[in-house]
């Protein structure tokens, strides 16, 4: 893998990871307000 | 070919370790930070264990597994499960559901202000410097980045703008930890120290930690409303990230390598422009609307307990980590520059968050 590959593939990771973040913040947020998550399963 | 799948799968396996090795320590974490007060009430140690939050605890541990992992050979091949950016922009996302949005639409000006106002100054004092010892412009390009928008995340962004080399990209990530670490507990220190109020307190951590994970670390550990107000300036920062690379890519083909080639336009924007912001004002827009008709309180205190559960995961991160090792291949020079560049941040910084969040009521 040359140096080029790999910052390119460090962005494609970071910009993956932002999308995933931004879903899974958005999904628990969804599941706990219609309490399909709720507090005592939280540790 | 049967070998590389065999790899990647190995590969997958030792992330797969990584992010186990992550929630150990946070649940170590978690039991440590509910305990210890307990199991310490009435000694001597009490009051000590009661002021220590859970972000000391959390960075101390990774600290320590960081040693053990290094010491039996296991961490380089276990780092791809250390995801701080993804545990720490979950937690972000969460944390926007307990800020009401009249917080963040009133912090919006000054945040916007301070965040403008600091990238430049920042971004071009370190650039300058870089330049007056001969620092590649391609390194100087990831440490201005780095240090005047928000660490690693705008590191990469800016390496994938100028085509810098994995190596710079490595180098810089791991300068930007390096400083990072002892600011957690300096800054509040400070803050304590110079008697500053919340809102000035967390736009000055928002504005000078490089990495969004610091910020919140250090913002929970001088409280809540600094943690808002840090997460409210922090986030203003990234979301200008997409600028500076899109400015960078157009400054490198047009001056530096002057190949003319440059994708300036709104596709290459928005493929800079960091989506957890998006998702953190989404959140406090719903959770703001869901109180305001009458909503069940206590959910919102689920919610946060789950975001100090991500918190956690990503301080953990940031202790497994930390490398010195990049740092004795690229000499004093770069050190020297991001050192001065985080000075000249911290000074500058406090002087606009002091004047700029002075009478910030939230």
């Amino acid at each position: 893998m040359s140096a080029e590959d790999g910052v390119g593939r460090e962005r494609r990771l970071a910009l993956n990871e932002d999308w995933a973040a931004t879903t899974a913040g958005l999904v628990l947020l969804a599941l706990v307000l219609a309490k399909i998550l709720p507090g005592w399963l939280v540790p | 070919m049967a070998e590389v799948e065999t790899r990647q799968r190995s590969q997958v396996w030792w992330a797969v370790g990584g992010v186990v090795v992550v929630v150990v320590l946070g649940a170590l974490t978690r039991y440590l930070e509910q305990n210890v007060p307990v199991f310490t009430k009435g000694t001597w140690l009490g009051d000590i264990a009661k002021s220590i939050e859970y972000p000391v605890y959390a960075i101390a541990l990774g600290l320590l597994g960081n040693a053990v992992l290094t010491g039996l050979g296991f961490r380089d091949r276990l780092a791809a499960g250390f995801r701080t950016e993804f545990f720490i922009k979950t937690g972000l996302v969460l944390l926007g559901a307990s800020i009401n949005f009249a917080v963040i639409v009133k912090a919006a000006g000054p945040a916007i202000a301070q965040a403008f106002l600091l990238i430049t100054l920042v971004f071009g004092f370190t650039w300058w410097l870089g330049g007056k010892l001969g620092i590649d412009a391609k390194l100087r390009a990831l440490l201005a980045s780095a240090v005047s928008i928000c660490g690693v995340s705008a590191a990469i962004a800016a390496a994938g703008a100028v085509q810098a080399r994995r190596e710079q990209l490595a180098y810089t990530a791991s300068l930007v930890i390096i400083f990072a670490l002892p600011s957690i507990f300096l800054l509040p220190l400070a803050v304590d120290a110079l008697g500053l109020s919340a809102p000035v307190a967390g736009a000055w951590i928002g504005g000078n930690i490089d990495t969004t994970a610091a910020v919140s670390a250090a913002g929970a550990l001088v409280g809540e409303e600094a943690l808002q107000i840090a997460t409210i300036v922090k986030t203003t920062q990234n979301a200008l990230l997409g600028i500076v690379a899109v400015a960078l890519t157009a400054y490198f083909a047009f001056k530096v390598e002057r190949t003319g080639e440059a994708k300036v336009s709104g596709k290459a924007l928005w493929e800079r422009f960091p989506k957890f912001v998006l998702g953190f004002l989404l959140a406090s827009v719903v959770a703001t609307i869901f109180l305001e008709s009458g909503g069940d309180k206590t959910v919102i205190t689920t919610v946060n307990d789950l975001r100090t559960l991500f918190l956690i995961l990503a301080f953990v991160s940031i202790g497994l980590e930390f490398r010195v090792a990049p740092l004795r291949e690229a000499g004093w020079k770069p050190i020297g520059v991001f050192a001065s560049a985080a000075v000249f941040n911290l000074l500058v910084g406090l002087g606009l968050a002091s004047i700029l969040f002075a009478n910030f009521n939230g």
